[in-house]
């Protein structure tokens, strides 16, 4: 239809049909996930990173003459809390926690779901079978049961929780990579390896695992988003950082009694771990979108 | 079909035994003295050693394991130290509370997330799947102690039509069946959507368009029936971890359920207790799983018993 096609027959592919083909609205959507993810993402990302640069209140200074003051009030953005802290100074702080164990316990979750899905699904036979029984297991294990008892039995640490987190996390990185290796390791390319005499540890680790690593990593976003979220309930439940630190569970487990005169310690501080995961959980979709988009767009694993 | 369901029941009875074992011992390497909290703060060291000693936790632990492992077999799992009755009696007293709400949130989940995910795959690439795409990752971003402490201000504070807590009247159910459900829906449509898409778009749904079957027999008889066993699998492994205690939930709106018990357990060293919740809660949801697989062969006629189906 338009002129620049200089076909004698003018094709049925118009720019406008592409326009509002099946690809580009698919397309069009992982871009906007991406955008509004990295944003809303970013504004609770970088104030937790500057938290301690920003001209705050110091997050444990109490002042009881100032207590449970709403937002916008003597230069407190967030209000104070229950002991006349700063909210907003808490909840960076807290943030602080959050991203240090959600980052270091996905990490550690992700290198051994890695490794103990890639060992399975490439080596098969024994080893498969002690990693797949190992993840049925743990479909029956009372998880949060089992964390919270962990966590009273070494102490709160910083440590601690993040091994227990990582625990509860890398049976979806571990069944992912074991999945995609089942699938590659019939290639060619692995054969071929095998016949220049590379041995079989290093087809899987030199070949194998980079062609997958990409998929894996976008899952580790939406593992960080998870990962914060059961931070957040561990702590509310009392198994959180020890105190003093702030962190997000405990300031809404606190604030929980004085949600009917001070509405803010609860709704904010919740607002910004909804904004945080929101805004991850969006980033990683989008990304995922992207990048399984060649394998049919089936990389979405349970 | 005997030997199957044979071999699966004795696999998931040794998980069990494997669960209930570790989490004996990681009770008893847990910091923090039984008898001092049941002998509360005036307990004088005598006191504290009759206690230790009426509880067996005087023994060495090898043979409080087989004491235990002994009991258990006779249906025996000691007593509990807060509540001064049958450790199992104290469990089996609050397990219909969480298998009430566990029933009630996975209802409802099932009920919004399935016509939902049907909903946004016959519409992919639209607006509506964008719309519910986000939606759904907004849904499952959400804190669930939070959602609870908002819904419970809301709806049962600030405008009171819900009690607040605790399970008196059937409305009492409402708020916390709902807290569960925002997050589940948003994970099982997701599950439904994909499922329902990629069949929606395979060559044999194409077949019998072109043979003109009406839509709706497409969408339901077709493609829905085909989306049934893993949509079916995700609901029930995640009805199976609820029964493992809706911990959060159950503390914020304080249902006498599993999961406030342990919450409570923990805090109190009461290892009969939480050795008792462990072996009854894995149990149950071991079963549901066991259960559902046996469900595939009705649902789709090509999945015998113990043979997976290959697509």
């Amino acid at each position: 239809m338009t002129s620049e096609v200089q076909a004698a027959r003018p094709s049925a592919v118009t720019p406008d049909r592409l326009e509002h083909s099946a690809a580009a609205l698919r397309r069009r959507a992982s871009r906007l996930k991406i955008v509004l993810g990295s944003v809303l993402a970013g504004v609770v990302v970088v104030p937790i990173l500057l938290a301690n640069v920003l001209p705050l209140p110091d997050p444990l200074e109490q002042d009881l003459s100032q207590r449970r003051l709403p937002p916008f009030t003597d230069g407190h953005l967030f209000g104070t809390d229950q002991l006349g802290r700063d909210l907003l100074s808490r909840i960076l702080h807290g943030g602080q926690v959050s991203l240090t164990i959600g980052v270091l316990a996905v990490l550690v979750s992700g290198v051994v779901g890695v490794v103990a899905g890639a060992a399975a699904g490439y080596y098969g036979r024994w080893v498969d079978a002690v990693v797949s029984r190992l993840l049925e297991a743990q479909l029956s294990v009372p998880l949060l049961l089992l964390l919270l008892l962990v966590v009273a039995l070494f102490g709160p640490s910083i440590t601690v929780i993040t091994l227990v987190i990582a625990f509860a996390q890398w049976p979806e990185p571990a069944r992912l990579t074991r999945a995609m290796v089942l699938v590659e390791r019939e290639k060619p390319y692995v054969a071929a390896a095998r016949v220049l005499g590379l041995r079989r540890a290093g087809v899987l680790v030199r070949h194998v695992v980079p062609n997958i690593v990409n998929q894996v990593v976008v899952v580790m976003l939406l593992l960080l988003a998870q990962a914060v979220l059961l931070e957040s309930a561990l702590s509310f439940l009392g198994a959180g950082v020890e105190r003093p630190h702030p962190t997000w569970g405990r300031i809404i487990a606190d604030g929980q009694g004085y949600i009917t005169t001070s509405w803010w310690l609860v709704t904010l501080t919740g607002l910004v771990i909804v904004l945080l995961v929101v805004g991850v959980n969006l980033l990683g979709d989008g990304l995922r979108d992207r990048v399984s988009r060649s394998r049919g767009g089936k990389g979405e694993p349970q | 079909m005997a030997r199957y369901l044979a071999l699966r029941i004795a696999q998931s009875l040794l998980t069990v035994f494997l669960i209930v074992s570790t989490v004996f011992v990681l009770v008893r390497l847990a910091p923090g003295d039984p008898a001092a909290a049941v002998g509360g703060p005036l307990a004088t060291t005598e006191d504290l050693q009759a206690i230790r000693e009426e509880m067996g936790l005087v023994d060495s632990v090898p043979q409080q394991y087989w004491h235990f492992i002994t009991g258990l077999l006779q249906g025996d799992l000691g007593m509990s130290y807060s509540f001064r009755e049958p450790a199992l009696d104290v469990v089996l007293e609050r397990l219909p509370y969480t298998i009430t709400l566990a029933g009630a949130a996975i209802l409802l989940t099932a009920l919004v997330a399935i016509p939902l995910g049907v909903f946004t795959a016959r519409r992919a690439n639209t607006g509506w799947d964008l719309g519910a795409n986000v939606g759904t990752i907004a849904g499952q971003s959400m804190p669930e102690f939070w959602t609870g402490i908002m819904l419970l201000t809301l709806l049962a504070v600030v405008v009171p039509i819900f009690p607040a807590s605790g399970f008196t009247t059937w409305s009492g159910l409402v708020l916390p069946a709902v807290t569960i459900a925002l997050l589940q829906v948003a994970l099982i449509s997701r599950l439904v959507h994909r499922e329902m898409a990629a069949n929606l778009a395979a060559p044999y749904v194409t077949v019998a368009r072109s043979r003109g079957s009406a839509e709706r027999a497409l969408t339901w008889r077709y493609a829905f029936a085909n989306s049934s066993i893993p949509v079916l699998t995700a609901l029930g492994t995640r009805f199976a971890s609820m029964l493992n205690g809706v911990v959060v939930v159950e503390v914020v709106f304080a249902w006498p359920g599993i999961g406030s018990l342990v919450v409570r357990a923990l805090e109190t060293r009461d290892y009969p207790l939480i050795q008792a919740t462990v072996l009854v809660t894995s149990l149950l949801a071991i079963g549901v799983q066991l259960l559902v697989d046996l469900l595939y062969p009705l649902l789709d006629p090509r999945v015998r018993v113990g043979k997976a189906v290959s697509r």
